[in-house]
Order: structure tokens, then C-alpha cells, then sequence
């Protein structure tokens, strides 16, 4: 029986529901016009968001995708559609995210002919992408589409591009679907040595003081019970990454802390004093390891990874396995011994306590007349209940956001890590709240940040999306601001932002909008905004000269910790 | 800084169009010169070969190997050291090859 021949715009639609997508986040214009006409027939099947600006796309994909461990999708058109979405591809490649972004291209014929709204996006794509590819025949539009989300969401997950030429879309084939699930050229899962686990085994009984860093690939694999199993097992301390937060619960009493620059004293320290280091789903970036050649010096390493060019990349290992993190670690857990190292688990008091006197304390409790980022942070979770999935944009606003929020469930911090995209925040909020309308969702982000996609207000209105937007108000590029004062002699170049009435756009995007200048406002405002499931924004005015501490300052070993621009810990 | 040595690093990869530019992008983006270049079909049916000769040291030859198997349409890297027969791996490659595709089954 010969089967009914379709467009190409509906194979891509009928492709993208064989693969489960559910939301598209997108965009249209000339290139794409013919899939954006057969959606129309597709209204009650797949939902289509239509954002301000395609940077917001991406971003939007990419918090729906770290949400829901899918991919994100994202429809835009050629050219200045396809470019807008530029930096958060770039961003999805450096941390990992699944998404697969479907660009309109000129017809095929055109190609390289400077045509209207012609770029070369597979050629701009190609090195901050896990795979790009052109589709310029209907008959591939299946294949390409199923691969692509075979490509995006296995082995270490990323960005694809599939760049659709117009008369792709609108020749007629077959729809010829065969779900993907192998690639001769590319390994989805490793398979794990178990001669190396072993070995692991070995080196981890071996140890007096292990200690865990973990990354975001514990998230990515589900591997958050047997991460916390393994440092059960053998009283082992454990810091994360900025992007592996919310893997462990926040009172889990092997949980040290974040990592790096400004991460938690005991962290950093544990992590210098360890005599074996675990890393698992983790990169070793110059943020988490401050100046290399001084860090973890007296430490043994193993490095747990999916992606092999991982290992030995910046720290040299001792044993290196290439595995999934949770495939790996039930392993590990399996073999390894009982172990006693609660006096090792325990050796932080100190830095704890000098922490908590000389950072938290003077950052959440103040008592000086203006607001700290940190006392907003530390409100909004404990109103919350620890149950939120909190969302940063770039700044020091991310910075306290990650430090003082509280998690009890994985996959509830999402932030920019490897890029450090500002403008991140709002978009990528509006992806979470997509992929989980049933959970709280809340955003810190700075004035600066927030006015580079602030025209995503006018998505979160059409779609009436209960985001929580609390703005940490400083009238600064605070972070850059910091640095200027720390490290350029307080010569404040351009970081002073003379700031709109955000009473009035609040008001125009018809959201609610509180602003909180006095303390004693703060907690029944926070209270106000988490009443309901409506947009809000929560604007307070914060300490305008306030610093993140502790900070390792660039290009200082991970022990040298300013505690404030005056005091080192020691 | 590190040694620099003269090697060649071979590839075999997917016949896919836009793959020269992705492995010439790897060298780029870590500044090394190419010295030479040649791709041809490898001998096994559908599967290209790419030669690059390269003056670099061993940390970028390493990088370079393990990122260019990280490609999706890369099946395999190897490198030498100058005038090493670098045709040997072809049968490895051809035997891997099988061994991926029973795989799929
Ligand atoms: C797109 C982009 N441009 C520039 C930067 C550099 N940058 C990092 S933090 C920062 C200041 C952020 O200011 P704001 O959003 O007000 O947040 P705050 O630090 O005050 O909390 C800047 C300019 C960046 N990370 N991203
Ligand atoms: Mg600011």
C-alpha cells in the first residue's frame, strides 16, 4: 500500500511528536512561513510560545530542557532569526544542554547566493554545536530530526542546529519515521572498565581523605542516590559545581558546599587537604579550581566523565574513566568498604564558623539601612520551603542566588555557568515554568540583566506564566563594579546604570510589581509573591555598593579566600 | 613552553558535507598551523580519511584527537610521529567499524 505523501513541514511536526516533543519555543518569519502555516493545524497538539526575541527562545528551551531532562526545541526563521539564537546555542555547548534548535533557511537552490536572509549558519554553528546539519531534502527531514534529538539529549548532552531549506519544506515524501537510537560514528553510552572501577575501588578504600567534586553530569545521568550512597558509605565530603547544585539536598550532612571562586570556605579548603580527589560529571573550569598548578597539588585524582576529552584536560589524573556518572558511581558504591571518616568529615568546623561570623552573618542578617542581596536570597527560601526551582541570571545576583538558596529536589538550580550569559534569567524561566507549572519558580536577577531580555515580559503576559521575578535592584553592573573596586584602583568604568521606573513597564506588561526598600517589608512581600500562581515582580533595593564574599580572586590558588576587602581567611 | 614535534593525525570519518571545516576549526581554534592537508575516500566503502600534518606539541595533539573523535561524524583519530606508516590503522578501523555495526543489531 503506497502511504500518503505530506509536506515536509508536517513530516518535521508529525517527526517532532514521534520524538515526545510536547512546547516549541519560537519565532516565524519568511524562510520558516510553510512550518509555521502547518503548526496551525497542530494547535491542540504541539504548544508553540512565541517570544520576543529569538535569543529568548533559546534561552526559554534550555531552562525547559535542564527542567525536564529533554531536550528543548526551538523554531526560528534564516538569518536574523537564526543568529539571535547564537549565544544560547553557544551557551547550551558549554554547559551541556539539550536542545535542538530548526532554523528556515533560503531554498536550496539559492544557497550562496547572498539571497535575502541567506546566512551560513551551518558554517557559523559548526564549532558550538554538538552537531549541526542542513536538511535540504524532505526525504531526510525524518531522519535528521530523529538523530538530532538522538544527538542532543544522550552521551554528554548538547546543542543541535538543523538548518531546513525552504523547499524542504514544502516538497511532499513519504513519512518514513524510524526512531534513532544508533550512530555507527558516535558512542552514546560508554561502556565501563570495570578493571578501572576496580581501581577506583582501590584508591577510595586507600584513602584517609577523599573528597567528592561533582558536576552537573550527576543531574544529566540521575545519578543523585547514588552520589549521596557512596559519600554515606565511606563519610566522604562532597562540593559542587555551580551547575551541580540541587543534586544533593542542602542539609545533606556530606554536602560541603559550592566550589570555586565564590563558593564555600570548607569546600575549597577540603578540597586542598584531600589526599584523593573524585570528580564526577564535572570539567575542572578555572572558576572551580582557581590557579591551576596549586590545585589539589597533594591529591591522587580520578576523574569521572562521559566525554573522554574531558579527562586530563586541565588537571592531570591519576585514574581517568570514561562513563556515565551513574552507571559508574552504582558501581563504585557496590565494591567500595564501610568506612569511618567522621573525624575527615567533620574538620570544617572552623572554616564553617569563621564563615558564618564573618560572611553570612553580615550578609543575611544586616542591620546597616539598606537591603543585602543575600538577606532576599535567604527570605525567599525560607518562604519557599527549599522546594522552588530558583533560576539566576550572570552577576553577583547569581552568585548569593546559588549561595544562599536552599534545595531538597534535584534539577531545581539552573544558572549560566560556562558562558555567563547575561539576559539568561528571564527566558530561561519562563522554559522552567513551562516544564513544570506545578512547581514555584523564582528568578534572581540584576537590573542589569533583566534589561537585557526584558522584553520576555510581554511572553510571560500573552502566556499568563506564574514566574516569580525578584530583582536585585543595585543601579550597578554590580559584578563588574566589585571587580573595579577590588582589582582597578575603584575607577568605576561604565557599571553605573541610571535605571527605568520598573513600576511603569510592570504596570504596561500588566504584571504586579512590589517594591521593597525597608526590610521589615521584606518578608510579607516575599510572602505575597509565593501567595499565588501569577506573575509577579519583586523589586528591592539593595545595598548599592554591596561585594560577594568569600572570593578566591582570579588566579589565586583555591585556599587564598578574601573574606572582605580587607580580611583573608586563615 | 612544550616541545614542539612534526606529526600526523589521521581521521576517519562519515562522508558529511561542512566536515573539512569542522576539523580545520579544531586546529584553529587552537592555533596550529596546518602544514598539510589531504582527504580522500578512505578504502572503506562510504568512510572519508583525513591526513593533516601538523608542527605542534604532544598536550595539543592529544586535545586535538580526543575533540575530533568527540564529532559526531568522526569515527576514529590516530596520530604519529612524522614518518610512522600511518596507513596501518585502516584494517583496525574497518574491524571497528563491524564491531559498532553489530551493535545495532
Ligand atoms: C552578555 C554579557 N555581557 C557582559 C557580561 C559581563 N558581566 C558579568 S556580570 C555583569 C554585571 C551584571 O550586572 P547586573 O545584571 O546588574 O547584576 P549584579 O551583578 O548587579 O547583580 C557584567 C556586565 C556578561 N556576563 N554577559
Ligand atoms: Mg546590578
Amino acid at each position: 500500500m503506497k502511504q500518503e505523501q505530506m509536506t515536509g513541514s508536517q513530516i518535521l511536526l508529525e517527526t517532532l511528536m514521534a520524538e515526545g516533543v510536547d512546547t516549541i519555543f519560537g519565532y516565524p518569519g519568511g524562510s520558516i512561513m510553510p512550518v509555521y502555516d502547518k503548526l496551525y493545524d497542530y494547535k491542540d497538539k504541539l504548544r508553540h510560545i512565541l517570544v520576543r526575541h529569538e535569543q529568548g527562545a533559546i534561552h526559554a528551551a534550555q531552562g525547559y530542557a535542564r527542567t525536564k531532562g529533554f531536550p528543548g526545541t526551538v523554531i526560528v526563521t534564516s538569518g536574523p532569526g537564526a543568529t539571535n539564537v547564537l549565544t544560547g546555542v553557544a551557551d547550551a555547548m558549554v554547559d551541556s544542554t539539550p536542545v535542538v534548535v530548526i532554523a528556515g533557511q533560503v531554498s536550496s537552490t539559492l544557497l550562496g547566493t547572498d539571497a535575502f536572509q541567506e546566512t551560513d549558519l551551518i558554517g557559523m554553528t559548526n564549532p558550538i554545536t554538538k552537531w549541526s546539519y542542513q536538511i535540504r531534502k524532505t526525504e531526510d527531514i525524518a531522519w535528521a530530526v530523529s538523530r538530532a534529538y538522538f544527538i542532543a539529549s544522550t552521551g554528554r548532552p548538547g546543542p543541535v542546529v538543523l538548518d531546513f531549506t525552504k523547499d524542504a519544506q514544502v516538497g511532499k515524501a513519504e513519512f518514513k519515521y524510524e526512531k534513532c537510537n544508533f550512530i555507527r560514528s558516535y558512542i552514546s553510552k560508554p561502556v565501563v572498565d570495570e578493571s578501572k572501577i576496580d581501581e577506583a575501588v582501590k584508591m577510595l578504600d586507600a584513602s584517609v581523605r577523599p573528597f567528592v567534586v561533582y558536576g552537573q553530569g550527576i543531574l544529566q545521568s540521575g545519578a543523585e542516590k547514588e552520589l549521596a550512597a557512596l559519600l554515606e558509605k565511606g563519610d566522604i565530603p562532597a562540593g559542587s559545581t555551580l551547575l551541580g547544585l540541587s543534586a544533593l539536598a542542602s542539609d545533606n550532612p556530606h554536602f560541603k558546599g559550592m566550589l570555586g571562586m565564590h563558593g564555600s570556605i570548607a569546600s575549597n579548603v577540603m578540597s586542598q587537604q584531600a589526599d584523593l580527589i573524585l570528580a564526577v560529571g564535572m570539567r575542572f573550569d578555572d572558576r572551580v579550581t582557581g590557579k591551576l598548578d596549586t590545585y589539589c597539588k597533594d591529591a591522587k585524582v580520578i576523574h569521572i566523565d562521559i566525554d573522554p576529552s574531558e579527562l586530563g584536560k586541565n588537571v592531570p589524573v591519576d585514574l581517568g574513566i570514561v562513563a556515565d556518572a551513574k552507571d559508574a558511581l552504582s558501581r563504585i558504591v557496590a565494591k567500595m568498604a564501610r568506612k569511618d571518616r567522621k573525624a575527615w568529615l567533620n574538620s570544617d568546623k572552623h572554616c564553617n564558623e569563621v564563615e558564618l561570623q564573618k560572611v553570612i552573618i553580615p550578609e543575611t542578617k544586616g542591620t546597616a539601612d539598606t537591603i543585602n542581596p543575600g538577606e532576599v536570597v535567604a527570605t525567599v527560601a525560607e518562604v519557599c520551603g527549599q522546594d522552588a526551582i530558583i533560576l539566576t541570571d550572570v552577576g553577583q545576583n547569581q552568585m548569593l542566588g546559588a549561595r544562599y538558596s536552599r534545595f531538597k529536589r534535584s534539577r531545581s538550580f539552573i544558572s549560566s555557568g560556562g558562558l555567563g550569559t547575561m539576559g539568561f534569567g528571564i527566558p530561561a524561566t519562563i522554559g522552567a515554568k513551562v516544564a513544570a507549572p506545578d512547581r514555584k519558580v523564582c528568578l534572581f536577577v540584576g537590573d542589569g540583566g533583566f534589561q537585557m531580555t526584558i522584553q520576555e515580559l510581554g511572553t510571560i503576559m500573552q502566556e499568563q506564566l506564574g514566574v516569580k521575578l525578584v530583582l536585585l535592584n543595585n543601579n550597578w553592573l554590580g559584578n563588574v563594579r566589585q571587580w573595579q573596586e577590588l582589582f582597578f584602583k575603584e575607577r568605576y568604568s561604565a557599571t553605573r546604570m541610571i535605571n527605568p521606573d520598573f513600576e511603569k513597564i510592570a504596570q504596561a506588561y500588566g504584571i504586579e510589581r512590589v517594591l521593597v526598600e525597608k526590610r521589615e517589608d521584606l518578608r510579607p512581600a516575599v510572602e505575597r509573591m509565593f501567595a499565588d500562581d501569577k506573575p509577579f515582580i519583586l523589586d528591592v533595593h539593595i545595598t548599592e555598593a554591596n561585594m560577594v564574599f568569600p572570593m578566591v580572586p582570579p588566579g589565586k590558588p583555591v585556599s587564598d579566600i578574601m573574606l572582605n576587602a580587607k580580611e583573608w581567611y586563615k | 613552553m612544550e616541545k614542539e614535534k612534526h606529526y600526523i593525525i589521521t581521521a576517519y570519518t562519515e562522508n558529511q558535507v561542512g566536515l573539512l571545516s569542522t576539523v580545520a576549526g579544531l586546529f584553529t581554534r587552537r592555533s596550529i598551523n596546518i602544514d598539510a592537508l589531504r582527504v580522500f575516500p578512505s578504502g572503506i566503502p562510504g568512510v572519508h580519511k583525513f591526513v593533516v600534518k601538523t608542527t605542534t606539541s604532544e598536550v595539543k595533539v592529544r586535545s586535538i584527537i580526543l575533540n575530533l573523535e568527540k564529532k559526531v561524524d568522526v569515527i576514529k583519530a590516530f596520530c604519529y610521529v612524522d614518518n610512522e606508516d600511518f596507513n596501518k590503522e585502516l584494517k583496525d578501523v574497518s574491524d571497528y567499524i563491524k564491531e559498532r555495526e553489530a551493535l545495532c543489531k
